[in-house]
């Protein structure tokens, strides 16, 4: 799709009836909407910051965060105290540290995190269970980092 | 070049870096405290990365979690800014071993330079003239008597690893000099964990004079002139103005020309500052030598038209410098007024939430600063909030220039220096142009004089 045929589409938007059309084509989506008159609306300042260290490996069910979400408050987080990579398991061909559902005591390792070519054990500070690996093996994370939630027992 | 650099700094340094970063198509990266989470080079990097909590010794010191930023986001360099790692050996030397590039000169050049008495040492071997001293450490009291008789009091006694106005002692008679030692003796080695002192003549009313050096990996080196931060207190610099006025063509050629012997001694290739006193009878004496990019390089890109951070990177990358130094000339004169977020009278700092602001603007001003309205300055740095930098064609209308920009400064929320600086710019003396070390010191006794005896 080219930038003749966007702004043929915005035209014919503009004219119609229609709110809002999508069109899909060679995996490219776009969509056009008509605004409500918010549109040219400057905002000053400066939005809170978005982007986060890496773009995260596409995740297939980004739609699923919320349930995990709901009672967020009372799960303990483990967070990272470094910046590094994160791993799952002590080398590429053995089985992780913990999974999801795992009932982990204080004191256990949890996961890896490569800094430096050096492998940091990360211990768990509470006893619980996990209810949500974070990162994605491999992926980098940052200081202050939330890597597993784990409702405490 | 780089295709991602990773700024391992904070507040102006690090935004006026991802500006020019910006502007040569290359990405970057934010390392930053939990402290700086919502600063704005934050915000303006393509990338962020937290390193570590507030405190810097934590983050913004820890090379470990700078080189693992590094490596994680895939950066080929790493930009020190000024301060913090930016003038040690180690890091240097470990972004090297993990095929890191640090935008600076070797780890030697620093490591020689980062040494006080070697870097005199350096000095003399290259023919630059140095404050007559005690050519090593102060052994004995002997050796001490013995110096300073040769010298010529005053003396100033100094500690071998002290710095920023730290570990030093005036010394104006015989009868005072050993007992002095004993003190500095005793304070270093409280302070530094090492009692070394050396002494030195001491120069009365000296101006600060710096001359900026850009070298590149082919050999080439040129100097960008000089920089008077003659203004200053506790050796903390507050105003910084280029061209100088104490330096007449003659003499300039020669504290250029010594600057630059010193760096191709040590085959410098990156930016760095010579610094010097400057005394009445115009004879200059070599200090130290600063290993990186300094807060005051603006006025030295005012003035020649050179941008100071682009041409560091370029060199860093092995390119050749794009200019030679028959192409630089001074043009016009430049000033920078360090706002910092303290007391103007007490200088204790003041911490607090930015409630309004408004910066100068108009023809011929430059802000390079990171703060903005409602942003919280962390109490874990330094003070210094913005820098004001005027450009005009001659000082007395730069002057004037400034004396405009520090009006329209406004910021509310907590006190900053900018009534002081204010009141400096409007000063006779200052205007006069007949500054020394001392300035400060003298300008803020005459102004309690005048506060407790109203005229």
């Amino acid at each position: 799709m080219d930038l003749e045929e966007v702004k043929k589409l915005i035209k014919i938007v503009e004219k119609s009836g229609i709110k809002e059309i999508e069109i899909e084509e060679d995996g490219k989506k776009i969509r056009i909407s008509k605004g409500d008159g918010e549109v040219g609306q400057m905002q000053m300042g400066y939005a809170p910051v978005q982007h986060h260290m890496i773009p995260q490996a596409p995740s297939n069910a980004p739609s699923e965060a919320p349930k995990a979400e709901v009672d967020e408050k009372k799960y303990h987080d483990v967070t990272s105290q470094m910046v590094g990579t994160f791993y799952r398991a002590p080398s590429e061909d053995a089985a992780p540290f913990v999974k999801e559902g795992d009932v982990i005591s204080a004191g256990q390792t949890l996961c890896i995190i490569e800094a430096m070519k050096l492998m940091n054990e990360i211990e768990s500070d509470v006893s619980g269970r996990i209810v949500k690996i974070i990162p994605d093996n491999g992926a980098p994370v940052e200081f202050g980092e939330v890597l597993f939630k784990v409702e405490p027992v | 070049m780089f295709k991602k650099i990773l700024i391992a700094n904070r507040g102006e340094i690090a935004l006026r870096i991802i500006r020019a970063c910006k502007e040569m198509g290359i990405r970057t990266v934010a390392a930053h405290s939990t402290a700086d989470a919502n600063s704005l080079p934050v915000r303006m990097a393509d990338q962020a990365v937290c390193i570590g909590p507030g405190e810097a010794s934590k983050s913004y010191l820890r090379i470990p979690a700078l080189i693992s930023a590094a490596e994680v986001t895939s950066c080929d360099a790493v930009h020190p800014g000024y301060g913090f790692l930016s003038e040690n050996a180690g890091f240097a030397e470990v972004c090297g071993e993990c095929n890191i590039t640090f935008i600076g000169p070797s780890p030697e050049s620093i490591r020689l330079m980062g040494n006080k008495s070697v870097a005199r040492e350096t000095a003399v071997a290259a023919g630059v003239p140095v404050v007559p001293g005690s050519d090593g450490p102060v052994e004995s009291d002997e050796a001490a008597l013995s110096s300073a008789a040769r010298i010529e009091y005053p003396v100033i006694l100094k500690a071998s690893a002290g710095g920023g106005g730290r570990g030093m002692r005036i010394v104006h008679e015989e009868s005072e000099l050993l007992n002095s030692l004993k003190l500095v003796q005793t304070e270093a080695g409280a302070a530094f964990g090492d009692k070394t002192i050396y002494m030195e003549k001491y120069v009365t009313t000296p101006r600060h004079i710096e001359i900026q050096v850009l070298g590149d990996k082919h050999g080439n080196i040129v100097h960008l002139f000089e920089r008077d931060c003659s203004i200053q207190r506790r050796h903390q610099k507050m105003i910084e103005e280029a061209p100088s006025g104490a330096l007449d063509p003659e003499i300039r050629k020669k504290m250029t020309i010594a600057a630059l012997s010193l760096a191709r001694h040590i085959q410098y290739h990156s930016a760095g500052t010579f610094e010097f006193l400057l005394d009445s009878k115009k004879n200059f004496y070599f200090m130290e030598m600063n290993t990186r990019v300094q807060v005051e390089h603006p006025v030295t890109e005012m003035i020649t038209d050179v941008d100071i951070i682009k041409e560091q990177i370029k060199v860093a990358f092995g390119l050749p410098l794009s200019f030679k130094q028959e192409d630089v000339s001074i043009f016009g004169h430049a000033i920078e007024c360090r706002v910092n977020a303290e007391d103007p009278e007490k200088f204790i700092p003041s911490i607090g939430r930015i409630e309004e602001l408004h910066l100068p603007g108009g023809p011929g001003v430059r802000i390079d600063s990171a703060i903005f309205q409602g942003y919280k300055i962390p109490s874990y740095y330094d003070s210094m909030i913005a820098k004001i930098i005027v450009h005009a064609h001659t000082r007395d209308e730069a002057i004037h220039r400034m004396r405009r920009a520090l009006g329209e400064f406004h910021l509310s929320g907590m006190k900053t220096t900018v009534p002081l600086l204010s009141k400096i710019m409007y000063s006779e003396e200052f205007t006069k142009g007949d500054v020394s070390t001392r300035f400060i010191e003298d300008f803020l006794a005459k102004q309690k004089a005048a506060s407790v005896h109203p005229k």
